[in-house]
C-alpha cells in the first residue's frame, strides 16, 4: 500500500551511487578506512572494520555473468549462481541451508549482465563458518545433477509464476530483448522457459569451469571484523582456487535505436497496460554522471518528478511513473516505466512522450537544478549507512576499476553542476521521443489500434516461453 | 501489523577445516545497546514523542504512527484509511496540493507512508538541515488539510491503478483478498485495505473530512524520530510546531469482535493462471497475546529460508509447491496467520493441501526440535540486529513496539524475549493456532477447459 511505488533505486543504476558532501554536513562522504589485497592467485580480498552492529557483511563478484552464457542459451550463469549454496563442498544443498540459516546468516548470489554477484550477512561470532561456506560455494559448489533438475525446473515455474501475477516487474526483460536484441544486455538475465528447458547440467558445470577463479573475482567484508584474523583465515580458504579457465570477453557497446518500434506483449483480461519506453543511454564512466543524475531526478527519478506529476499527480492516470539510467561497462538502457488503465493506453504514452520532448526541448529552471541538487546530496548518506551498504559499493567499485574519488568527488562534483553541464547531458544521453522502443504488455485486442500510433506493431503473448517474438 | 557480541579472538586457524563447525548456538541474549540514547514526552495534547540520537549519518528518519486503518471502516467507505493516506500529501489551507513534496524535496529529504489493517505511517526521511521545515509540514497536514475535489478525483484514479496493479492484474494479491474477505464475518479486518472497487469511486469529500476529524487527533499519534538530533531538540521542535495542535476526543474503539469461526470456509477463484496458488489462514490471536514470539518462531520454523520444514518438505522433497511462505499478521484484534503456496503448473492441488495438513499436524503432535528452534531464534536475532543498523530500521521498529506493544523499551528486551521460549511453548502455539475448523482455505486456479464445440454435449445447448 505503499504511497510511492519503486522511485527509490530511480536515481542511478542497481548499486545506487549518488553521493553527498554539501547540503546537510559539508565534510562530506567519505570512504571508511580499509584494506585491500589480493591473493597470490588473483583474488582480490577488501576488509572494512566497521563496528556498530555485531554483524559481518560480504559482498563480491566473479566477472561473466550473463555476458559468458553460452550462445542461445541465457540462463546459464543464474543457474550457476542459483546452485552455488545447493549443495557445495562437504555439505549437501540441505546441510548448506541449514548451515547458514542455523546460526542466523544469509547468503545470496545471482547473475547480473557481466558478473555473478554473492552477498550475505552473518553474526561476527559466526565469521570462521561465512569464511568456510564462501568458499566452499564458490570453490566448490557440487552442481549435481538432481539439484540442477530440480532448480531448473522450479525457475521455469517462477517465470511463469510472475507472468500472472506481477506483469510490472518483468516488463523490462522484454523491454531490453527488443532494445539490445543478440548484444549480451538484451538476454533475459533469469533465462527463459525456453532457453531453461534446453541448459543441461554440462553447460553448468563448463561455465564454473571457465568463469570462476580467483583471478576473475573480488570480495568484500565489511562490519564487526578483526582485519588482521580475517586476512589470515581468507588466505587459508581461498589460497588454493585456482585461475579461472576462459578469459572474459570483451563487451562491445550496442548500438542507439534511430526510431520507435513497438512490441504487444498480449495479456488477455489484463486491465492495465505496463509499458516501458527505451533506449540505449550511457556507461559507468560516462563523464557526465553528476548533472545526468541531477536531470534524471528531475525528469523520472523522484516523487515531483516530471513524469510522475504528468502521469500520477497531475492526472491521475497512474499509480506511478519513472525513468532510470542503467550503466554497465558500455551504456546500458535509458528507460521510462509506467502502467495505467487499458482504456488509457493512448493518453498515458501521449503524455509520456511529451514529457520527453518537452525535456529535450527546454531548459531547466535554475530553481529545479537547486532542488535536484540538494535532494540528491540529502538522500546520498542514507545509502552509504551500513556494512552492508558499503560492502556493496566497495564491490562495485572494485567491479568497475572506480577510484574511491568516484565516491568522495560526488558531492564536490554535483555542487559545481551547471545549466549548461544539463542541457549538454539532456542532449547527449537521454533519446528523443521518436527514438524508442516501446513495450506494451495489456490486453492486445483492446490496445492494438492505439499502438500502432507509435510506430510499427509486433506482436506476442505474455504466455510464450521467451521473452521476444519469433523473427 | 501488516506486510512487514563480542569478538573472540580465534587462536585455533587450524579449526578452518571443512568439517570443524559445531552445531548452531543460540545467540547469547546480550541487552541491546541505546536505550540509554531513547528519550520520550508526551505533550499536552496528547502526542506522544519518542526520540532515539543517533548520529552515524547527517540525516533523520521521522516516523508518524497514526492508529488508524482499515479496521476503522465500515461497508461504503472500504479504503478510505488508505485514500486518506494519499490525501495527506494533496493540500492543507495554507499549502496547495503538492506543495509538501516539492518543499521536501528541495531541501533534501524524501518520504512515503503506508496503510495496513491497523494503521497508517508516514514516513520522511531528510538531511537533519530540514527538520524545521518537516516539523512545519507535518504539523501544517495534521492541522489543517484541506480537499480540493480535482485533486480527490485525480486521486482515486491514481489509488484504482493501485488496486489494478496489486490486485486486479495479480493473481496472488486477487486470492489473498478473497481469502481475508472469506475469512471474518463481523470484523472490519475482511476489507481489502486498499478498498472495494466500487468504494473507491464511490467516497465523497464528506466521508474524508469525518475520517480526519475523528482519527487524525495528536492523541492518536506516535512520532519517532532517530537519527542526528538530540532529544532536547526533537521536543522543542515538537512543541513548536506539533503542540498548538488542540487535542480531540479519541477516535471510537473498533465494537465488533469476531464471533468464534466453528469450521472450515473455502473460497475458490477461476483465473488465467499458469501456476495455481493454495492460500491457507488461520485465526490467530492479536500482536500483544504472550503466545506472539512463540507464533512468530513456529512461523519461521515452517516457512523462512531453505532449510525450514515446509520449504524442504513441499518444495525440495516432495517437489509439490515452487514456493511456500506464510506470517503471522499481528494486528490490534485477533487476525491471521497465512500460508501461501505457489503451485507448479498442473499441480494436483488437493494432494499439496493433504501434504500440508499432514506436516501441520506432525508440528502440533510432536513439536519442533531443539536445532530448529535455535535456528529461529538466530534468524530472529540476526534480523533484529540488520533492521537496528539504520535510522530507518530503529523507527520502524521503536513505533512498532511502541503501538502493537504499548512501551517501545520491549523492542531492547525482545531478542532476550524470543530466546526464552521453549519448544513445549512453540508447540502450544502450533496447537493453537493450526485448527482446522478455525481456517479459511483460497485455492486458485484457471477455469475448466471448455469442451471443443464438437464434443459439447447437447444439453449445454441453450435455447
Amino acid at each position: 500500500m505503499k504511497r510511492l511505488l519503486c522511485l527509490a533505486g530511480a536515481l542511478v543504476a542497481c548499486l545506487s551511487l549518488s553521493v553527498s558532501a554539501l547540503g546537510a554536513d559539508a565534510a562530506g562522504v567519505k570512504v571508511p578506512a580499509h584494506q585491500r589485497f589480493a591473493l597470490p592467485n588473483g583474488l582480490t580480498i577488501i576488509l572494512v572494520p566497521q563496528r556498530d552492529v555485531p554483524l559481518i557483511a560480504f559482498s563480491g563478484f566473479v566477472r561473466g555473468g550473463t555476458l559468458a552464457d553460452p550462445a542461445g542459451k541465457p540462463g546459464v550463469a543464474s543457474l550457476v549462481a542459483g546452485l552455488l549454496d545447493r549443495g557445495a563442498g562437504a555439505r549437501d544443498a540441505y546441510q548448506f541451508a541449514d548451515a547458514v540459516e542455523g546460526v542466523g546468516g544469509s547468503f545470496a548470489a545471482a547473475a547480473g549482465a557481466e558478473s555473478i554477484s554473492v552477498s550475505g550477512q552473518f553474526l561476527a561470532r559466526d565469521r570462521q563458518l561465512m569464511i568456510e561456506l564462501l568458499a566452499d560455494a564458490l570453490i566448490r559448489p557440487r552442481l549435481d545433477a538432481t539439484e540442477f533438475d530440480a532448480y531448473r525446473d522450479r525457475e521455469i515455474e517462477f517465470i511463469k509464476s510472475a507472468k500472472d501475477s506481477d506483469p510490472s516487474q518483468i516488463v523490462g526483460i522484454y523491454g531490453r530483448a527488443a532494445l539490445f536484441g543478440s548484444h549480451p544486455y538484451g538476454r533475459p538475465q533469469g533465462g527463459s522457459e525456453t532457453s531453461l528447458a534446453a541448459i543441461t547440467l554440462q553447460d553448468v558445470q563448463a561455465f564454473h569451469a571457465a568463469n570462476f577463479g580467483a583471478d576473475n573475482a573480488a570480495l568484500v567484508f565489511a562490519g564487526d571484523l578483526d582485519a588482521k584474523w580475517m586476512k589470515t583465515a581468507l588466505t587459508q580458504a581461498f589460497a588454493k582456487w585456482g585461475r579461472a579457465a576462459a578469459p572474459v570477453r570483451d563487451l562491445q557497446p550496442a548500438p542507439r535505436i534511430t526510431e520507435r518500434r513497438v512490441l504487444i506483449v498480449d495479456s488477455p483480461g489484463s486491465v492495465q497496460t505496463y509499458f516501458w519506453l527505451g533506449n540505449v543511454g550511457v556507461d559507468r564512466r560516462y563523464s557526465g554522471r553528476p548533472a545526468l543524475d541531477l536531470v534524471n531526478t528531475l525528469y523520472g527519478g523522484r516523487f515531483t518528478s516530471i513524469l510522475n506529476t504528468e502521469l500520477r499527480i497531475k492526472s491521475g492516470l497512474s499509480y506511478g511513473a519513472s525513468s532510470r539510467f542503467t550503466r554497465g561497462s558500455v551504456p546500458g538502457e535509458f528507460a521510462i516505466r509506467s502502467f495505467t488503465q487499458t482504456d488509457n493506453t493512448g493518453k498515458a504514452l501521449d503524455l509520456a512522450l511529451e514529457t520527453l520532448e518537452n525535456l529535450k526541448r527546454g531548459a531547466l529552471e535554475p530553481a529545479m537544478l537547486e532542488s535536484s541538487r540538494a535532494y540528491v546530496l540529502g538522500q546520498y548518506p542514507l545509502q552509504l549507512e551500513t556494512a552492508a551498504h558499503w560492502a556493496a559499493t566497495l564491490a562495485d567499485l572494485e567491479f568497475y576499476k572506480l577510484g574511491k574519488d568516484y565516491i568522495e568527488g560526488y558531492g564536490p562534483a554535483l555542487a559545481k553542476v551547471d545549466l549548461a553541464e544539463t542541457a549538454a547531458v539532456t542532449a547527449d544521453a537521454f533519446p528523443r521521443p521518436t527514438a524508442l522502443v516501446i513495450v506494451l504488455i495489456g490486453d492486445a485486442a483492446k490496445i492494438r489500434e492505439t499502438a500502432k500510433k507509435y510506430g510499427p506493431v509486433t506482436e506476442m503473448k505474455l504466455s510464450d516461453p521467451v521473452f521476444a517474438p519469433a523473427k | 501489523m501488516s506486510k512487514v557480541s563480542a569478538r573472540v579472538f580465534c587462536v585455533a586457524l587450524c579449526a578452518l577445516s571443512a568439517f570443524s563447525i559445531a552445531a548452531p548456538q543460540p545467540v547469547s541474549p546480550t541487552r541491546v545497546p541505546g536505550l540509554d540514547q531513547v528519550k520520550s514526552t508526551t505533550l499536552a495534547n496528547g502526542l506522544k514523542v519518542i526520540v532515539w540520537t543517533d548520529r552515524d549519518i547527517p540525516n533523520v528518519a521521522l516516523y508518524n504512527w497514526v492508529r488508524v486503518g482499515s479496521r476503522n471502516e465500515v461497508p461504503g467507505i472500504t479504503g478510505l484509511a488508505h485514500f486518506f493516506e494519499h490525501m495527506m500529501f494533496n493540500g492543507t489551507a495554507k499549502r496547495a496540493p503538492g506543495e509538501f513534496d516539492r518543499l521536501m524535496e528541495a531541501q533534501g529529504g524524501s518520504n512515503n507512508a503506508f496503510t495496513s489493517d491497523n494503521v497508517t505511517v508516514y514516513q520522511d526521511w531528510i538531511p537533519r538541515s530540514a527538520l524545521d521545515l518537516v516539523f512545519d509540514l507535518e504539523a501544517d497536514r495534521l492541522a489543517n488539510l484541506s480537499f480540493d475535489p480535482k485533486v480527490v478525483e485525480s486521486e482515486r484514479g491514481v489509488v484504482y491503478s493501485e488496486r489494478r496493479l496489486r490486485t486486479e492484474d495479480s493473481n496472488e494479491g486477487f486470492l489473498a483478498e478473497q481469502v481475508q474477505a472469506t475469512a471474518f464475518v463481523a470484523h472490519p479486518y475482511q476489507f481489502p485495505t486498499v478498498g472495494w472497487p466500487a468504494d473507491i469511486q464511490g467516497w465523497k469529500i464528506e466521508d474524508l473530512q469525518k475520517f480526519y476529524k475523528t482519527n487524525y487527533a495528536p492523541n492518536n499519534c506516535t512520532l519517532i524520530l532517530v537519527g542526528d538530533l538530540s532529544a532536547e531538540e526533537g521536543f522543542a521542535l515538537a512543541k513548536k510546531y506539533l503542540e498548538p495542535i488542540p487535542r480531540q476526543e479519541p477516535p471510537p474503539p473498533v465494537r465488533t469482535t469476531e464471533p468464534e469461526q466453528l469450521g472450515e470456509k473455502r473460497v475458490y477463484v477461476e483465473r488465467e493462471a499458469q501456476t495455481p496458488l493454495l492460500n491457507v489462514a488461520y485465526k490467530s490471536p492479536a500482536a500483544n497475546d504472550p503466545q506472539g514470539p512463540a507464533i512468530n518462531l513456529l512461523m519461521t520454523i515452517l516457512t523462512e529460508g531453505n532449510s525450514s520444514r515446509l520449504h524442504r518438505l513441499l518444495v525440495e522433497e516432495r517437489k509439490i509447491a515452487i514456493d511456500v511462505s506464510g506470517y503471522f499478521a499481528e494486528g490490534f484484534d485477533p487476525g491471521l496467520t497465512w500460508l501461501s503456496l505457489t503451485l507448479p503448473e498442473g499441480a494436483d492441488v488437493a494432494e499439496v493441501e493433504r501434504t500440508l495438513d499432514g506436516a501441520l499436524a506432525t508440528v502440533v503432535a510432536q513439536g519442533v526440535t531443539d536445532a530448529e528452534l535455535v535456528r529461529a531464534k538466530n534468524l530472529y536475532a540476526s534480523t533484529f540486529w540488520k533492521q537496528i543498523a539504520t535510522i530507518n530500521g530503529k523507527a520502524n521498529l521503536l513505533g512498532t513496539f511502541e503501538v502493537f506493544e504499548g512501551d517501545y523499551q520491549r523492542m531492547f528486551d525482545s531478542p532476550a524475549t524470543y530466546e526464552k521460549v521453549t519448544r513445549e511453548e512453540v508447540q502450544k502455539a502450533a496447537a493453537r493456532v493450526f485448527q482446522k475448523n478455525r481456517r479459511t482455505v483460497g485455492i486458485l486456479t484457471s477455469p475448466p477447459e471448455k469442451p471443443a464445440a464438437s464434443a459439447a454435449p447437447a444439453a449445454e445447448v441453450k435455447p
